[in-house]
């Protein structure tokens, strides 16, 4: 059987190529790149085909998004945040919404989302943006924090409150009130052009509010969610995968006093935990992908299980990586360097490590008499 | 769980009793059919979304767009009307 995806693996592998260090040490991708990618739907390869996309599973999406996340985890952030918008469109979205946004999601516009603000990060409660009816269209005012790839991007799905509800709009990044401030430095995903972003009295036709607005808060959350949080868990499987790769490759080639590294046991051992850690969260995201497409009610909750565990496994197996290759892998640009930033900031997106712990914690206790 | 015997012919009657079936083992509490589950704390962010895939996984239904909008979901009875609307449509919204 060919593996799914293998022509959109290797078109994706040659337009990285081995260009990946230097966009982080430059902290930007280029556009025209993302173009190509998004124009082929690999920035959000589960769009089903009917709509223009490539209608892979979660597992087949997965493999390819860990693909991504190995070669260089600011695309694969910014393929996080396209896939984001694309299945909140693609649940909340009424029949006109779908058709058009899908559309452009799979030939090449790009599109960042937002979720925390400067008082509201994991609690829900505290969200102060709102997107307000407002004539025949609606409004939004407020105020968004570290957008994943609002730097590239033609749209923002912005998640505000709505009356005693809540709402999800599609906003142009040219609309009269948006502005667009680029975090400088971030720590890791360097290149995938994180921005705060504040919205003043945004006017907006109601077609670019989905489904009409009036959702469930928690429900729309956690739907966007849900999806980032596989993506994050599979780029996460990647950056193990890089991780082990360099450290295997190292470890077995350099020398010291006529002796590899790997035939030293504490190194033999780092490289035993790189590769529990690699196959633990391949497993583990097999799992959450086999609940997405088997539309199992748990999957909101495996989604966590995964990203909690992949993150958790990605920052320690990077931290081993850099530990092996010394001074080989103490550069920023290097795989492992980047590996080692990239993989701490994915213990904070997406639910940092405590809410994931939270939220297990109360599945714990929901499934327990 | 519960698709094989919900998919063919659900009820009002039947649909409810599966629905305050599935909240009483998943929250742990019994609650009433006009309940709002929302506003009363009951439903956590995880659980909002499992109860929409519950409800098309049992009920062979796409439920997207403006279906999803709070009010389907505030209580047992809407829920019951949400899915036998869905059920009973020609043309799904989700099949677009």
């Amino acid at each position: 059987m060919p593996e799914p995806l293998a022509d959109e693996r290797a078109f994706l592998g040659e337009l990285i190529g081995d260009r990946a260090g230097a966009w982080d040490l430059a902290g930007e991708l280029p556009l025209d790149l993302l173009h190509k990618a998004g124009a082929r739907g690999l920035l959000c390869a589960q769009v089903p085909a009917s709509f223009g996309g490539l209608g892979a599973t979660s597992q087949d999406n997965g493999e390819f998004t860990a693909y991504a996340g190995s070669l260089d985890s600011s695309l694969r952030s910014i393929m996080t945040s396209q896939g984001i918008v694309a299945y909140t469109v693609q649940r909340f979205g009424d029949r006109a919404q779908r058709r058009h946004y899908l559309a452009e999601l799979t030939s090449g516009k790009l599109a960042g989302v937002g979720f925390s603000e400067p008082g509201a990060g994991s609690d829900l409660s505290s969200m102060e943006t709102s997107i307000e009816p407002d004539g025949d269209g609606f409004v939004v005012n407020g105020e968004k924090k570290w957008l994943t790839g609002a730097r590239y991007a033609d749209y923002l799905l912005i998640l505000g409150r709505n009356g005693d509800a809540a709402a999800a709009a599609m906003i142009p990044v040219d609309s009269p009130g948006l502005e667009i401030d680029l975090v400088a430095d971030p720590m890791g995903c360097r290149a995938a052009g994180h921005a705060n972003v504040r919205f003043t009295g945004i006017r907006l036709p109601a077609s670019a509010v989905l489904g009409g607005g009036g959702q469930s808060l928690p429900m729309l959350f956690t739907t966007a969610l849900s999806y980032g949080r596989m993506s994050i868990a599979w780029g996460c499987a990647g950056i193990i995968r890089a991780c082990l790769q360099a450290a295997g490759t190292h470890t077995r080639n350099r020398t010291q006093g006529g002796v590899a590294l790997a035939e030293h046991q504490l190194v033999r051992r780092h490289l035993a935990e790189l590769l529990i850690a690699e196959q633990t969260s391949t497993r583990i995201c097999e799992h959450a992908s086999r609940s997405w497409d088997s539309g199992s009610p748990d999957m909101a909750v495996m989604a966590v299980l995964a990203k909690h565990t992949s993150a958790g496994h990605a920052a320690g197996s990077a931290a081993t990586a850099v530990q092996l290759l010394g001074s080989a892998g103490a550069q920023d640009g290097h795989v492992v360097a980047r590996a080692y930033r990239d993989a701490k900031l994915m213990e904070l997106i997406e639910g940092s490590n405590e809410i994931c712990q939270l939220i297990l914690a109360e599945h714990a206790l929901s499934i327990t008499g | 769980m519960t698709a094989e015997s919900t998919t063919s012919a659900a009820t009002a009657e039947t649909i409810r009793h599966e629905l305050l079936g599935f909240l009483a083992e998943r929250i742990k509490t019994t609650v009433e059919p006009e309940q709002d589950l929302f506003s009363s704390g009951l439903v956590s962010s995880m659980f909002a979304m499992q109860l929409v895939v519950h409800l098309e996984e049992a009920y062979d239904i796409a439920i997207v767009g403006p279906d999803l909008k709070l009010d389907s979901f505030r209580t047992v009875e809407s829920m019951t009307a949400l899915v036998l609307r869905l059920k009973d449509a020609d043309d799904p919204a989700g099949d677009a």
